[in-house]
């Protein structure tokens, strides 16, 4: 009962995301959903006494809910970026193409995909939405950093799906995907810097030198 | 032992790099490193036991052993070219002598992580590998950081991070599929593929589409491609002869993994669909791009598309096709990088890239300008050149199979493509020189990394190597699903 109260708050957190105007709202948004990423991964070890899983949910609240954050924050004030997101979309319309495409994501999980079970057609749907939100947020918000949180959102709706579906990938990978996603984040926040000094701001909508 | 320092001499050589003097003498020590690494792939793939299991963590079977071998053969090429390019690079003041370190440094551990990728057993570990190497190599692309460079390289690394989080959503769902049909819980394919008809169909073709999709943008398959040419474009020439010659083979390699073990679970008609819907698709975009390319460099990038294109429908026409495409696989990436090669040397002289302005080329640099006409017939696929026989295989695959709509059309788009591209370079090549640029001669490390892959592309253009005919067979057999090659 507890995962179905999690499960539908780390969705209403998403929803949050995108309404959201500000990018230290964004990020805070992120920082609670990886919140609640902690603790159903937490639980589930609990539940399923996978040992393994402990490790993962250590880790999602090490890195992902206190390092990644403070750095995407410790970024945004230091480049001193104008802290609207600039919306492609504004907030009540996002909000309804998001809605369409959880109901997308519903209708793929129970026309294409079979399970028998209740439940795991609930989570996949749910983390299929995450992932489709993540790349809603990439693609309709203009600044680099929220390339990145949409990103990150992204890689949040996998974990939650390896962790409730497959109850973790395995542990060498589980942990090299952990190093992959801090080394990738850090060096996406160096480009931002980059981009910052050359071009004095990080519209990505206004990155269009190259065509053709 | 010899697969250990084949992945610790890549290591090693970046730690060199940060504490060498002489700049030239690291560029040297690289080269002759890597020279070394090819040797050893090369003994390593005649006289080894194939397949090599080790503590469940490495895997090498014959298709492993033909990528190592692709990958190390393109290395070995870039890095001798490196020398010569960085120093000039350093002398004329566009890089800092410490930078052309950190140059090295990257350069080495981005061929670590791409020889990562066929040695693990592990699909999970395949997928971190693939995004190591766009890890290692966005600093490459982003290299003389100007406005364009960087712009390609957040590109870059935007596109393929989201293509490849489709990768693992697709290796997430085959992980289900293998944990709920009862198997052991794992993700290494040697373990799986016995067991690959009991998966659930379903779930597996949905995987493989997530994976085509994820590893494909990755391959810069069409239309999911609009990160390769400005990452190509903008990339340090050594390191775009890379990226196009062996980088997007390294995705292809992950794609074939689950191709076989879709292929097992759900027939081959399923994957070969699709695979030529993909290939088509690249073709036709990139056929019309190369129409109205400016830019030599970007003119290439959207020629790796086009030959991306032509391997994936050789994989979906299957029987011969399949030969066809991996010999094309290794064609394709000496001559790419081959082309590369030329044109940086002429940006470098010209000190532009566009098409319109430069001339002469030809009387401004023999040596570059002939090995530039060659490389011009060779990329299109005109005998006795090597492409033009792997094209040829994956025609007669079609024809055979009496699929003339799709051969046709492929035909016919090779037809326009090497017309565009002989107008294109013939424009550069032929002319009189501008006043400005005095005639001059490449150095030797220069001339013989062209002619190394000139070599390459004439020898297996005449006759395919037994050697490499038959790790190409043994990789037939291993995509068949015979997996103990």
């Amino acid at each position: 009962m507890h995962n179905y109260i999690f499960l539908i708050s780390i969705l209403l957190v998403t929803y949050y995301m995108v309404i959201v105007k500000r990018l230290p709202a964004l990020i805070s948004g992120f920082r609670l959903q990886s919140f609640l990423l902690f603790l159903i991964t937490a639980s589930f070890a609990f539940y399923e006494k996978e040992a393994a899983l402990y490790i993962v949910a250590v880790l999602i609240l090490f890195l992902k809910v206190i390092l990644i954050p403070n750095f995407l924050k410790g970024i945004s004030r230091k480049i001193q970026v104008n802290e609207n997101l600039g919306l492609f979309l504004n907030p009540q319309l996002s909000i309804v193409v998001v809605l369409i495409l959880t109901y997308l994501s519903y209708l793929f999980t129970f026309k294409v995909m079979t399970f028998t079970d209740k439940m795991q057609s609930a989570t996949f749907a749910l983390t299929l939405c995450i992932v489709l939100t993540g790349l809603f947020i990439m693609i309709f918000r203009l600044k680099a950093i929220t390339q990145i949180v949409g990103l990150l959102v992204m890689e949040n709706g996998l974990f939650l799906l390896a962790v409730t579906m497959c109850k973790g990938m395995p542990f060498l990978v589980e942990m090299s995907i952990f190093l992959d996603v801090f080394i990738s984040v850090i060096i996406l926040g160096i480009f931002v810097y980059r981009i910052n000094a050359l071009f004095t701001h990080i519209d990505v909508n206004k990155l269009s030198n190259l065509r053709g | 032992m010899i697969l250990f320092y084949i992945l610790s001499v890549p290591v090693i050589l970046s730690v060199i790099s940060f504490f060498a003097k002489n700049l030239k003498t690291l560029g040297r020590i690289n080269a002759a490193g890597h020279l070394s690494v090819m040797l050893a792939a090369f003994y390593f793939a005649i006289t080894s036991k194939l397949p090599l299991n080790l503590f469940n963590l490495f895997y090498i079977d014959a298709l492993s052993v033909f990528f190592i071998f692709v990958i190390t053969i393109v290395t070995f090429a870039a890095a001798l070219f490196s020398i010569d390019y960085i120093n000039k690079d350093v002398s004329s003041g566009n890089i800092k002598e410490k930078k052309a370190k950190f140059y090295y440094a990257l350069f080495n551990f981005f061929s670590f992580s791409m020889l990562l990728v066929p040695m693990v057993s592990n699909l999970g570990m395949v997928w971190v590998g693939i995004e190591l190497t766009t890890l290692a190599s966005t600093f490459l692309v982003g290299f003389y950081n100007n406005k364009t460079s960087i712009e390609a390289a957040w590109k870059y690394i935007i596109i393929c991070s989201v293509g490849i989080i489709f990768a693992l959503l697709g290796t997430i769902i085959f992980y289900y599929a293998v944990s709920t049909a009862g198997l052991a819980k794992t993700l290494n394919w040697h373990q799986i593929v016995p067991f690959s008809k009991i998966l659930d169909v379903n779930t597996v073709k949905i995987a493989f589409l997530f994976i085509l999709v994820g590893y494909g943008t990755k391959a810069g398959l069409a239309p999911m491609h609009t990160w390769l040419p400005d990452a190509h474009s903008q990339a340090i020439s050594p390191v775009s002869a890379m990226l196009s010659g062996v980088l997007l083979k390294t995705a292809i390699y992950a794609i074939l993994r689950f191709m076989v073990i879709t292929n097992n679970c759900v027939g081959t008609s399923y994957t070969a669909n699709l695979f030529i819907l993909f290939g088509i698709i690249s073709l036709i975009i990139s056929c019309g791009f190369i129409l109205l390319q400016k830019r030599i460099k970007r003119l290439l990038a959207y020629s790796s598309i086009e030959h991306v294109g032509i391997i994936v429908t050789g994989l979906g026409l299957g029987g011969l096709g399949w030969y066809g495409a991996l010999l094309h696989i290794f064609n394709h990436a000496a001559t790419k990088s081959f082309m590369f090669f030329g044109a940086a040397t002429v940006v470098k002289k010209y000190k532009k890239d566009n098409l319109n302005v430069i001339k002469g080329v030809l009387n401004a640099m023999p040596f570059c300008g002939v090995m530039l006409i060659l490389g011009m017939f060779a990329i299109s696929g005109m005998p006795p050149f090597s492409i033009f026989f792997s094209e040829l295989f994956i025609l007669i695959s079609g024809f055979t199979q009496g699929r003339y709509f799709i051969s046709g059309l492929v035909l016919g788009l090779l037809a326009v493509i090497f017309a565009a591209i002989v107008y294109h370079l013939s424009r550069i090549l032929f002319g009189k020189k501008p006043q400005e640029i005095d005639k001059s001669a490449e150095t030797l490390s220069t001339k013989l990394s062209f002619l190394f892959l000139l070599v390459l592309m004439c020898v297996v253009g005449i006759k395919v190597p037994i050697f490499l005919n038959k790790i190409i067979l043994a990789s037939l057999e291993i995509l068949k699903g015979n997996y103990g090659l």
